[in-house]
């Protein structure tokens, strides 16, 4: 495994030969007359870590996570999940690679009105096929269901409704959805943004847990520096859409941060 | 701490121009222009379609007493017949519960057509013009058409109403399915879910108590509805109501007014509860 390394945005990063998720030179555009969203973005995740993607708003994090899953227009680069190269992908096809990727929102987005157990047995919809017209899942689904909630702590609420659990209970409902996809990597796009701190180490913490135990690498964005140094194993950061910081987050202190969140005198007159 | 003079004068930050932070700051504000003509067109527009339409207080004040008179005519209520007015109200309220049965099921699929979310362009068009076209319909004459293909009786007022509901509510199902919030369509499409599973698990649920609280809607008009119908032959209590009219049967007429507006009430009221307890 390669060792990532402390790097500024014009150094070079080795390429990975194990990594589950590949990024090389990844530029984003949503249209002609737009800038580029994302320059020359390289990123290797590999199993069992949680890389933690610092960045201020509009810095390209959320763009980064929605060209790993098809969802924003890969403008030239490459992004591999697994072996597929998810800029080749057809519709048909993109559906099937984001069936292997779990995603967690800021807003959680459950279906309120649903209970968490569905909420999570929604997560295995790609495998159900045409069969669940009724919305019915094999008892194996279920039985998977409830314990996938059983590990992020919440099956006494399993027939309760979606919405009537609290922001933190609901994210823990999100993840167990993402991890009933059987994920090849997991994808939190500011989970915790809505939440208290304590929720927020709390959802962070499983999250690190997941990846480290279930070996499934785990990239989660994030707006809050102490949160990001206590719960990654290693630090991206972005700005303008470019990596400006990438390392181990042993290795990093908030000085060495400190250019993700650096004040652009312009912009901010813009 | 920093003051509000500071922050205003701080030559990074914006600045709010000074005329719009004074008329802000007012208590009371002259209306804009826009606002004004906007009143006034809106005024001018009232009072000449009041005038186009014969909108008359006065004739109204004049016509108050042959009102009173005609009320008065209708005491007391006739209940000698009300087993046949018991019987015809039940005719009015099954024909609404299978029009509105019938009417909410075809509006739900027209609906799926006519939300912009789930139906492809092409789609969505047609069945919004499908809808317009039937809403433009009068009910009567809805109901005279099937009249004259099936016969007189409940059944062609059950199709009628079934039609008439894809006009009115399907638009309305359409709505609400477009209303829905979106993140748990994203979250459907990110774990690889079908256009078909993303409906059934993000769409119809978020939408189902607006569904369900509409069809009682509808369901409260088509009674009502339902007594209009019987005038052209369509079944129900409406055709009982003509002919009370037109024998000057006015305290019959009172009593079946009376049982509408029981049988009306109670399910307003069962509707309300239900509504409740969905919302």
């Amino acid at each position: 495994m390669t060792t990532p390394t402390l790097t500024g945005p014009n150094q070079s990063v080795s390429r990975a030969t194990d990594a589950r998720v590949s990024v090389r030179d990844l530029r984003v555009r949503y249209s002609e007359a737009e800038p580029l969203v994302l320059d020359g973005v390289d990123l290797d995740l590999h199993a069992g870590e949680t890389v933690a993607l610092l960045g201020s708003s509009g810095s390209g994090k959320s763009t980064l996570m929605k060209a790993l899953t098809g969802f924003a227009p890969i403008t030239s680069g490459d992004v591999r999940v697994g072996d597929v190269d998810v800029a080749r992908l057809r519709r048909g096809q993109l559906r099937d690679l984001r069936a292997g990727v779990g995603q967690v929102f800021q807003q959680f987005n459950l279906i309120g009105r649903l209970s968490v157990l569905t909420n999570v047995l929604t997560g295995s919809l790609h495998q159900a096929g045409p069969v669940n017209v009724f919305g019915t899942f094999r008892s194996a689904d279920r039985r998977r269901a409830l314990e996938l909630l059983d590990r992020v702590g919440i099956a006494h609420k399993a027939e309760a409704e979606a919405r009537s659990l609290s922001g933190g209970q609901q994210q823990r409902v999100a993840i167990a959805r993402a991890l009933m996809q059987n994920p090849r990597v997991i994808l939190a796009d500011e989970p915790v943004a809505s939440l208290d701190p304590k929720m927020s180490r709390t959802v962070l913490e499983l999250l690190q847990s997941i990846a480290r135990d279930e070996g499934i690498p785990v990239l989660v964005s994030l707006h809050v520096l102490p949160l990001a140094l206590a719960h990654s194993d290693r630090i991206v950061g972005l700005r303008h859409g470019e990596i400006v910081v990438s390392g181990r987050t042993a290795d990093l202190d908030a000085e060495q941060l400190a250019p993700v969140y650096e004040i652009d005198e312009e912009a901010e007159e813009d | 701490m920093t003051t509000l003079e500071e922050t205003r004068r701080r030559p990074s930050q914006p600045q709010l121009d000074p005329r719009a932070r004074d008329r802000m700051e007012r208590a009371f504000r002259i209306p804009r222009a826009r606002f004004v003509i906007g009143g006034v067109a809106a005024v001018a527009i009232f009072l000449w379609s009041a005038n186009g339409a014969q909108f008359d207080f006065l004739k109204l004040g004049e016509g108050a007493s042959n009102m009173g008179e005609f009320i008065t005519r209708m005491f007391p209520p006739d209940f000698s017949k009300i087993g046949t007015i018991l019987l015809l109200l039940l005719e009015t309220l099954q024909m609404a519960i299978v029009g509105t049965v019938l009417g909410a099921v075809l509006s739900l699929v027209m609906a799926f057509g006519a939300a912009s979310n789930i139906a492809p362009a092409w789609l969505y068009y047609i069945c919004r013009w499908t809808m317009n076209i039937i809403r433009a319909l009068p009910d009567l004459v809805i109901a005279l058409m099937f009249v004259s293909a099936v016969g007189l009786g409940p059944f062609a007022g059950i199709l009628a109403m079934t039609i008439g509901s894809i006009g009115s509510i399907g638009k309305i199902f359409a709505e609400a399915m477009e209303a829905v919030d979106r993140g748990p369509i994203t979250a459907m499409q990110a774990v690889g879910a079908s256009k078909r599973q993303i409906i059934q698990y993000a769409i119809v649920p978020q939408a189902l108590p607006m569904l369900t609280s509409y069809t009682l809607l509808l369901f409260e008009g088509n009674v009502r509805g339902a007594t209009i119908l019987g005038l052209v032959g369509a079944g129900g209590i409406g055709l009982e109501l003509t002919t009370a009219m037109n024998r000057y049967d006015y305290g019959h007429l009172f009593a079946m007014v009376i049982c509408i507006i029981v049988l009306v009430t109670i399910i307003d009221q069962a509707s309300a509860i239900i509504r409740k307890k969905i919302t």
